[in-house]
């Protein structure tokens, strides 16, 4: 079964990597990413960029927004095209097809945070490295960046097999996986309209624990999250449900 | 009981659809080593039978081995020892034809070497190996289908199912399809399970076939068995002065079973073939000058046009 998901999943990547975004838009749009996050913004932060705790929350939130990228092509996008029928025709089981996909999705999403911290190290090294000496990244922010982008990805992969798995086409899919992260920044938005003594309080919880502890029970609730997604998920990639769609 | 002569048994399968009855009461048998043509009109349950005898779908009645095993509770090994061209390509219009094969190469396990091997033996033959690293999406339809046609057999199945493989495409891609699916079956010595509703493909290929209506067998043979049993040959005769009066005469002579006026051009079925000289000399002496007399056996077309015909006014 692991020799099959790894198929499905290279094969997966092969068409992301080599076709890059949804329904074929150019391999031009990671090279504009790669631009955008991994030269242009590390230029205008300087070291900060590499040295600031804040950027826990960026590495850990835009391997969401780039999966949500591609991840709806991943059935949607199959059953559009009509592959999916032949390739369900197949020896391959329902698992080894489901985990393939999310898993491809998952790394995409992997690959291309530590691309663009890689590029990000080496603009703000070649840029200020002559003012400070060799910056590099604080170990405990890696390990976070290394823990965050595999489950933020995961769970943006989740969803997107999810929505992807239910919409009738990958425009369908798009809009989808648009509202439902509208969805997700909700309650960030809502933040201003909760009383100040609530959020006082819930600051004080929050500092009275270490900033290890918070990221552990993020971790967990995130892991929760994702598998429960991934049971949804299973129960509804079935070949007999699947091929009446 | 599973018989290890046939690649396929099915035995009562029935499958419906809210109130339709896409499969119903299907029993049939396909023999290993042949090329099984499964007629039927649009919508008459020839996919809906595939992806039964695939396991993709269960059956609400009865049951079906494939290769000895059974659909319903062994899908997986019915899948691992079969191909299947479906109705849509599946190709990936992304990829190359070679990256194409080679994923579906290593779906099934097989080694680097033997997936590049087999590559070469297949897309050779049909002359698309020189064009393997091209990616497909600018192919015509009748190369990508060649392409599908290779790609389930690459892995070496012991049955293939094509699901209208010629539709769609033009005359000559459909003859150029008909040319190399017979060589590499040939070649290959798999058994296949073809649906169609092109009637010279299944004359061409089909070592045997069944014609399917409305999810029911209406009946099952050789095409010359089919032939035979479904009605005798025909008699043609085009001349002048055929006139309603003649044909209705000719439905009260005993010797004809059936008569068709098709612009000036009758079409008789006859009990007895060699009497036609009766018909010819009433013809002549009702003062039709005759053109061409003509005694030709039934078409497969015929033969299932008149089944589904049967069929039909049986329902009615």
């Amino acid at each position: 079964m692991i020799a099959d998901i790894a198929t499905v999943g290279l094969k997966e990547l092969r068409e992301i990597f080599t076709f890059g975004d949804v329904r074929g838009r150019s391999k031009f749009s990671l090279v504009i990413l790669i631009v955008i996050f991994g030269i242009v913004i590390p230029l205008q932060n300087g070291r900060g960029w590499v040295r600031s705790p804040i950027n826990i929350m960026i590495w850990g939130w835009m391997p969401f927004l780039w999966v949500s990228g591609i991840v709806a092509d991943l059935f949607a996008g199959e059953r559009e095209r009509h592959t999916l029928e032949a390739l369900l025709a197949t020896r391959l089981s329902d698992q080894s097809i489901l985990f393939g996909k999310l898993l491809a999705a998952m790394a995409y999403g992997f690959i291309l945070t530590w691309v663009i911290m890689l590029a990000g190290l080496i603009t703000v090294n070649i840029s200020y490295g002559r003012y400070y000496g060799l910056i590099f990244y604080p170990t405990s922010m890696l390990l976070a960046a290394l823990v965050f982008s595999i489950l933020i990805s995961g769970l943006s992969a989740c969803i997107g097999v999810l929505v992807s798995l239910r919409a009738g086409s990958v425009r369908q899919a798009q809009q989808m996986m648009s509202a439902g992260m509208l969805v997700l920044f909700l309650p960030f938005m809502l933040i201003q309209f909760i009383p100040v003594r609530v959020v006082r309080s819930i600051t004080e919880m929050a500092t009275s624990v270490s900033s290890l502890q918070i990221a552990l029970l993020v971790a967990f609730v995130l892991l929760l999250i994702e598998g429960i997604l991934i049971v949804i998920a299973l129960r509804l990639f079935q070949r007999s449900k699947l091929i009446l769609d | 009981m599973i018989d290890n002569m046939n690649a396929i048994q099915t035995n009562q399968l029935t499958r419906s659809f809210g109130d339709l009855k896409a499969v119903d009461r299907l029993t049939m048998d396909v023999p290993r080593g042949t090329v099984f043509g499964f007629l039927g009109p649009n919508g008459s349950g020839k996919t809906t039978t595939i992806r039964l005898l695939l396991g993709l779908l269960d059956p609400d009645q009865g049951n079906a081995q494939v290769l000895g095993f059974d659909t319903r509770r062994q899908a997986g090994e019915v899948r691992v020892r079969c191909g299947a061209l479906l109705e849509h390509h599946g190709l990936y219009e992304r990829l190359s034809a070679e990256e194409n094969l080679d994923y579906y190469g290593r779906i099934w396990h097989m080694p680097k070497e033997e997936r590049e091997r087999r590559i070469r033996e297949l897309l050779e033959p049909l002359d698309l190996y020189k064009r393997r690293d091209e990616p497909i999406g600018q192919w015509s339809r009748g190369m990508k289908q060649k392409l599908a046609v290779a790609r389930t057999l690459m892995h070496h199945p012991e049955l293939i199912f094509l699901d209208e493989p010629t539709a769609g495409l033009d005359p000559v891609a459909s003859a150029t399809l008909r040319e190399d699916l017979a060589l590499l079956v040939a070649r290959e010595g798999v058994t296949i399970f073809l649906t169609t509703h092109n009637l010279v493909e299944a004359e061409k290929l089909c070592t045997k076939v069944g014609v399917i209506n409305h999810g029911q067998l209406l009946a099952i043979g050789s095409p010359a068995d089919l032939r035979a049993k479904t009605s005798a040959p025909r008699l043609y005769v085009t001349g002048q002065g055929i006139s309603e009066r003649i044909v209705d005469d000719l439905k009260r002579n005993l010797l004809v079973t059936k008569v068709q006026n098709q612009n000036g051009r009758l079409v008789l079925d006859l009990n007895d073939l060699t009497r036609s000289y009766e018909i010819v000399t009433l013809l002549v002496q009702a003062g039709v000058q005759i053109d061409e007399v003509r005694k030709e056996k039934l078409d497969l077309e015929d033969v299932f046009l008149q089944l589904v015909e049967e069929e039909t006014r049986g329902e009615k």
